[in-house]
């Protein structure tokens, strides 16, 4: 009787293995598996969970035979649903690689915004300027006339001071006259005053001048300017510095001219030109700083001299980026912004 | 200043057209075009407001015959006449405007038209013949730079002229039959009756030179620069003759242009000349003597200029060597030099003479370390977060419409600085908030068809100061915005603001008090509701920032626009602005990211769904939280906030509120979360009397 147990509780566990066997070969997807695996191995009604209840029916003897053959077979069937689940797995993978993409439609859209040409032109000089030890440094837009004028050498009388040239500003509670700054020289003469040589700035922003708006001028501009102040400089040195910036804006090993003009606040005054493609191109004007400037800031003109120069940025971003008519850098029109991604020059 | 090849050759012997204008231009004399007038050429110098010696033919073969060391011919000018008791005076009664006038009187003149020569000339210099007396006037100017005014004298008021300053309101006809009306501030020229010129600037028309005319009377004067700039610039009267005044004429030129004129006239125009002159007031001719330290070129230069070579420059200049010496030499300038008064003049003409080429370009320049400035940083770090969030930069105007303007500021309260002249046409106001004309700007670009319209900038604002301005500076502020407007609403805003701040280390503060007892960042930014008529009152918030020791002030708004600026505008798409104040966060670049050690325990996750009054605000709620002081508490963040009048009951609203906790030094049990959890919820409960839903 017990022997007949034990047999018949083998055979249902073989049997119960081919069974799983055969459905586990019929099963296509991850849902028929589960299913699958809750009728054979369910933790309440599975078939295996009804087969283990036989256990405890065998014969006193007979239980450590049938339970060896009992956790044998419960482990083989585990192996075989794990089996059935990898394969599964892969073959969901399977189905997918196959899934096949027009490559060539849009990816999903990704924007970057610009830096303003201006901006970018700026960064590039003060860049170049700061690897030859030139600090930037700003200052106020809207100044006193000892700042933009007098200080810079520019006595009362002069013509740059006349107010149509000028955007000077009506201010209630003073009754010292201000203006939006015509130059950023202004900046220098603020740091001059504050601190002693050796100095290298270069003081850049926006500077106001009352001209029409055309392609080649706008009311509103930028300008960049460099000084220079340590004892024993001579023009040999802003030619050279002015060298050096040329061949790293442009590349290559650029040659500067000088031509004499005239500055209130320079003397001797140059404009400076680069050749580029065979010609020369105005770059901007400098000069030795007038010892009338070195001595409003209350330098001594016979212990130290420097040199200053200064660039216009619009016409320097104007050529670089290929723009005929500079109102455009003013229009903000996104379809012109986004055409000028950074180059990573600066 | 257009000059005649044909003209200066008469001074000077000329090279060859390019030769010479390639020398002018690198020593001073700025070559723009040359253009060939019939059988003449015709170039055009620019001349640099320093150099009125350069506004006449002589000046310019001085020039050359300096540059080429070829010899200088000036024509001399003498003249004689019968001693004429004609009972005419001249007086000066601005001396301050007109320190010397002369006149010079020809009877019996025959005006009429200019032969050949005179007639080409002028017309290769771009004048056009007049008659042979003004011709005659204008070729003078045009030789020795000294300007000259011709008078019908028959048609003068009485027998005198007096140079004086205008009444404020006198009228006065000028010769393009235009009236003006003058102010005291001007000089002008006056017979008995009335002003019959502005002087320096332009003559009158009734006493003007006709075929009738038969006595000219030939005014050479020295005006002061400013009356004369200032008369031309106020009636918008400019003239060959104010330009050259208002630089300043040689004075010896006064009375050699004189007796030029005449010269030509009667040789030209018959009639005699009647002497002598007449004249009053003083020639202001003063001459400087200058000293040049010998070594002084080269240590401007950085280069030697031989001592011989530097005199010979300066002596064909026109300088005379006054004290002669062996280290300084004393030199007396010549008169049409009268740029030239200090050392550092004569230095330039040597340089521009012997050429700026001679100047080395590749000597050493030493290194020296630079950093960028904190303000630099703090500005590339907020760019390059506004580019990498896909904003494009640009750059609106400063000076902004009274329009705009009038839109209340985020940054003060001050009425907007106005300029004059405006801007552009109808922009005269400083602008106190970039926002407007950022605004405007997006606006622009969505309809002029671009696939976007976010925009930022970074640019200065302009306020009034109202405390006391003090002797170093300006009385206005002027704060460093950014600004950026972008579609959507006040979250999506808030979002872009949140992330730029953080970039620079700022973060959003439940409450103005140090959140958090145990981090050490000491300073923080809380929200608050905003209004202004820039941004919709409801929609938009103020952004305070918080610092231990020091005042909360704002320094961002950010919010969804007003209905009335999105009309302005002309936009209908949702747009949201927000403008931060940068300046005073310098001081955040200089904080360098330390690695903040990461747990090596797991966290536990806890939601809890609070039921509070709508009026409770998120902040308020995370406030509660981090009152218990719980240095296990990671985060804390929104899951969702509904409502729903039936089951949380009227003016209630749900918040599930997600914490993360995690330890440092173990990993937290159930029993220890759930701990931290009934603290932080009785904590809303008492604080903001928040019910646990569920």
């Amino acid at each position: 009787m017990t022997n007949f147990n034990l047999d018949a509780f083998v055979a249902d566990l073989e049997s119960l293995r081919s069974e799983v066997e055969q459905a586990l070969s019929e099963v296509s997807d991850v849902e028929s598996l589960e299913t699958a695996r809750v009728v054979f191995s369910g933790a309440k009604n599975g078939r295996l969970k009804a087969i283990q209840k036989g256990l405890g029916k065998l014969g006193r003897e007979d239980k450590p035979v049938g339970g060896k053959q009992f956790n044998a077979i419960k482990k083989i069937i585990e192996s075989l649903f794990v089996e059935a689940s990898a394969r599964m797995k892969s073959a969901s993978k399977d189905a997918k690689a196959i899934e096949q993409v027009d490559v060539t439609l849009p990816g999903s859209p990704i924007r970057f915004g610009s830096v303003h040409p201006i901006t970018q032109t700026i960064r590039r000089v003060s860049s170049i300027m700061s690897k030859l030890g030139f600090e930037v440094v700003d200052g106020p837009e809207v100044e006193d006339q000892w700042h933009n004028f007098e200080a810079l050498a520019i006595p009362n009388e002069h013509p740059a001071r006349d107010p149509l040239d000028n955007f000077y500003i009506h201010v209630a509670n003073s009754d010292r006259p201000v203006l939006l700054r015509s130059q950023t020289s202004t900046v220098q003469i603020r740091v001059m005053e504050h601190r002693k040589p050796p100095l290298r700035i270069v003081s850049l922003g926006r500077v106001y001048r009352p001209d029409t708006a055309d392609a080649t001028h706008y009311p509103m501009f930028h300008q960049v300017e460099g000084l220079l102040i340590e004892p024993g400089t001579t023009m040999a040195h802003l030619k050279s510095v002015l060298r050096s910036f040329a061949s790293s804006f442009l590349g290559g090993d650029v040659r500067v001219r000088f031509r004499p003009s005239f500055f209130p606040f320079t003397e001797p005054s140059v404009e400076v030109d680069m050749e580029w493609n065979g010609r020369w191109i105005e770059m901007g004007g400098a000069g030795m700083v007038d010892p009338s400037v070195l001595q409003s800031v209350g330098y001594d003109p016979d212990e130290v001299c420097g040199f200053a120069f200064g660039l216009g940025v619009e016409r320097i971003a104007a050529r670089r980026f290929g723009v005929a008519d500079i109102r455009d850098f003013y229009r903000n029109d996104i379809r012109f912004l986004e055409q000028f991604h950074d180059r990573g020059q600066a | 200043m257009i000059v005649s090849l044909d003209w200066l050759s008469e001074y000077v012997d000329l090279p060859e057209v390019d030769v010479l204008t390639e020398r002018l231009l690198l020593s001073g004399l700025n070559h723009e075009s040359t253009k060939n007038v019939g059988v003449d050429t015709a170039i055009d110098l620019e001349v640099t407001s320093n150099r009125p010696d350069c506004l006449g033919h002589i000046g310019v073969a001085r020039e050359v015959s300096v540059l080429f060391q070829r010899p200088l011919k000036i024509p001399r000018a003498s003249i004689t006449g019968p001693e004429a008791s004609h009972p005419f005076s001249v007086a000066i009664d601005a001396t301050d405007m007109c320190p010397f006038y002369t006149a010079r009187l020809i009877r019996g003149v025959t005006v009429g038209p200019s032969p050949d020569w005179l007639v080409r000339r002028l017309e290769a210099v771009g004048v056009a013949s007049v008659n042979n007396v003004v011709d005659i006037t204008n070729y003078v100017m045009l030789e020795c730079g000294q300007p000259l005014h011709a008078f019908d004298l028959s048609s003068l008021h009485g027998d005198n002229i007096i140079v004086r300053r205008a009444r404020q309101g006198e009228s006065f006809v000028a010769i393009n039959h235009k009236e003006y009306e003058l102010t005291s501030e001007m000089c002008v020229i006056s017979d008995s009756k009335q002003p019959v010129a502005i002087a320096g600037v332009m003559g009158g028309a009734e006493t003007e030179i006709s075929t009738e005319t038969t006595d000219v009377l030939i005014e050479s004067a020295q005006f002061a620069p400013l009356p004369v700039r200032s008369a031309a610039r106020a009636l918008v009267l400019g003239s060959p003759s104010s330009y050259r005044f208002e630089r300043g004429p040689d004075p010896a030129a006064v009375e050699w242009a004189s007796c030029r004129a005449v010269e030509l006239i009667l040789d030209l125009a018959g009639g005699t000349f009647a002497a002598p002159a007449f004249q009053a007031g003083s020639l202001d001719s003063s001459q400087a003597t200058i000293d040049l330290r010998m070594h002084r070129v080269e240590q401007v230069l950085g280069v030697s200029i031989p001592k011989q070579r530097q005199r010979e420059i300066l002596q064909s200049l026109g300088f005379v060597e006054h004290e002669p010496g062996a280290d300084v030499i004393r030199w007396l300038a010549p008169t049409w030099r009268r740029d030239c008064t200090r050392e550092i003049d004569l230095v330039e003409e040597v340089a521009r003479v012997e050429g700026y080429d001679c100047v080395p370009e590749n000597i050493p320049i030493t290194a020296v370390p630079v950093q960028r400035s904190p303000r630099e940083r703090m500005v590339r770090i907020v760019s390059e977060s506004c580019v990498a969030a896909g904003f494009c930069e640009a750059m609106t105007r400063s000076v902004v419409g009274e329009k705009i303007e009038e839109l209340s500021s985020p940054w003060g309260c001050t009425p907007a600085l106005v300029c004059s002249p405006p801007l552009v046409q109808g922009a005269d106001r400083l602008r106190r908030t970039l926002l407007p004309s950022l605004l405007d700007a997006r606006s622009n670009s969505l309809s002029s068809g671009s696939s976007h319209g976010d925009l930022f900038e970074i640019a200065h604002c302009y306020l009034s100061r109202e405390n006391d301005v003090l002797e170093d500076t300006t009385p206005i502020e002027e704060p460093l915005l950014l600004a950026l407007v972008t579609g959507g609403d006040f979250f999506h805003g808030k979002g872009f603001a949140a992330a730029i701040f953080e970039r620079l280390g700022l973060y959003e503060w439940s409450s103005a008090e140090k959140p958090i007892a145990h981090t050490d960042v000491e300073f923080g930014l809380t929200y608050h509701p905003f209004e202004s008529a820039v941004l919709q009152a409801g929609r938009s918030a103020e952004i305070l920032f918080h610092r231990s020791g020091e005042k909360s002030r704002r320094i961002g708004v950010v919010g969804e626009f007003s209905a009335d600026v999105m009309k302005m505008c002309g936009l209908d798409r949702d747009s949201v602005g927000i403008e931060l104040r940068l300046d005073g966060l310098e001081f955040t670049t200089m904080y360098e990211p330390t690695l903040f050690s990461l747990s090596s325990f797991p966290s536990i996750d806890r939601d809890m769904n609070l039921v509070v009054d709508e009026a409770i605000s998120w902040a308020s709620i995370c406030a509660a939280i981090e009152s218990t002081q719980c240095d296990a508490l990671e985060s804390i963040r929104l899951g969702q906030i509904w409502r729903d009048a039936e089951r949380l009951g009227k003016g209630k609203k749900s918040v599930v509120v997600s914490i993360r906790l995690r330890s440092f030094k173990e990993t937290l049990s159930a029993e220890q979360a759930n701990a931290f959890v009934d603290a932080m919820v009785n904590s809303c409960q008492d604080r903001v009397g928040a019910a646990l839903r569920g």
